[in-house]
């Protein structure tokens, strides 16, 4: 109960996935409105590869301040590497983009799931102790 | 900035965007044999310049992403050379027997075309995509 | 229902509540010290969700943070009510042991 009065624990490392997910979403909404835009260089998200790492299982997270590394504080995203750019300069692959915003997509899902058993739980728990 | 709302309003201003190239580009190949105008001259081949939005109030002390979107900075027109063919029988051919035509190559508008339909469709997908997952955040504020 | 059973449920992560209302007995004093921390996380809970459900409608929150916040608040209000009632009967439960 304490994770849910005071923000922490589980709750709110699945809270952290979720915006995680959202922002990926949005670096790939990005760069598909940009697909034509001469000069333009697809970006990815910051914590693309500790995101694959460090968030397998959001049970064994002890200490969600773990995420702290991950947690955008100036710019939250860089530029993609080992694109290959077109004659206008633009490097954006629209499959890639979708292929990524169907993955971040899941990791939504699925934290959405997972924290809205969590609340279910909680309130049986507390119902429950009447 | 709601981080998927911005994502949503990238996608559509994309929308806007290639549907814009899509009408030039139509326009284009509609007037490809167009020799005069309104103006008396042949109809010049007509561009779409594209530029990335520029992110207002980005809140940079919260770190958040805020997607940006892209707009029609300008709809020019194509200074190029025009083409010349030699046709004397045509009502507007010059002295020696050549129609100045329109710089219009209906190959190269073909696949301005599908390049824009096909990111129409991709930012119609990542609409549709994003607003199932506002629709699930959403849940979580139920029962 | 022993005050100590009862004091291990209040959540450990409340603010501790700084000369609240002290009743004359020393069971007084734990109960009140336990209700303060819950009113106090009931509070704080209540007056994030507002913030975050009037930053979603103004577009400067994500939808998740407030259904998160929305749901940490009503959450916080079921369990105080609850430790509300556990602790009235608790108390009316003392009151009535022969001194």
């Amino acid at each position: 109960m304490s994770e849910i009065t005071s923000d922490s624990g589980v709750m709110a490392a699945l809270r952290q996935q979720m915006t995680l997910a959202a922002a990926r979403q949005a670096v790939a909404a990005s760069n598909l409105a940009n697909v034509n835009t001469p000069g333009y260089r697809a970006r990815e998200a910051d914590f693309e590869q500790t995101l694959d790492g460090k968030l397998g299982d959001p049970l064994t997270l002890t200490n969600p301040r773990h995420l702290a590394a991950a947690e955008p504080s100036g710019p939250a995203s860089h530029e993609a590497a080992g694109l290959a750019a077109r004659l206008d300069g633009n490097n954006v692959q629209i499959d890639r983009e979708l292929l990524s915003m169907t993955q971040a997509a899941g990791e939504f899902a699925r934290a959405q799931t997972a924290l809205a058993a969590k609340f279910r739980l909680v309130r049986y728990a507390i119902n429950e102790a009447r | 900035m709601s981080t998927l709302g911005s994502a949503v309003r990238a996608g559509a201003s994309a929308l806007a965007a290639e549907r814009m190239r899509i009408e030039v580009a139509v326009s284009n190949l509609a007037n490809a044999e167009s020799t005069r105008g309104p103006d008396g001259q042949p109809y010049k081949r007509r561009d779409v310049v594209l530029q990335t939005t520029t992110v207002q109030d980005f809140d940079d002390s919260l770190g958040r992403a805020t997607a940006v979107g892209v707009e029609v900075a300008a709809v020019v027109e194509d200074q190029g050379p025009a083409r010349r063919r030699f046709e004397p029988s045509h009502p507007d051919a010059d002295k020696d027997g050549y129609v100045t035509l329109p710089n219009v190559d209906p190959a190269e508008e073909m696949v301005d075309m599908l390049g824009a339909a096909r990111a129409y469709q991709a930012n119609l997908t990542a609409i549709g995509l994003i607003r199932d997952l506002v629709q699930r955040a959403l849940d979580l504020g139920r029962g | 229902m022993t005050i100590d059973a009862l004091k291990g449920r209040i959540p450990s992560g409340l603010p501790k509540v700084g000369g609240g209302d002290a009743a004359t007995t020393p069971a007084g004093a734990g109960f009140s010290d336990a209700l303060g921390r819950v009113v106090d996380a009931v509070e704080s809970t209540e007056s994030q969700a507002n913030t975050a459900v009037s930053g979603m409608l103004s577009g400067t929150t994500d939808v998740h943070d407030a259904m998160i916040a929305l749901q940490r608040a009503d959450l916080t209000l079921q369990f105080s009510v609850q430790i509300r009632n556990k602790l009235v009967q608790a108390y009316n439960e003392i009151m009535r042991m022969p001194i």
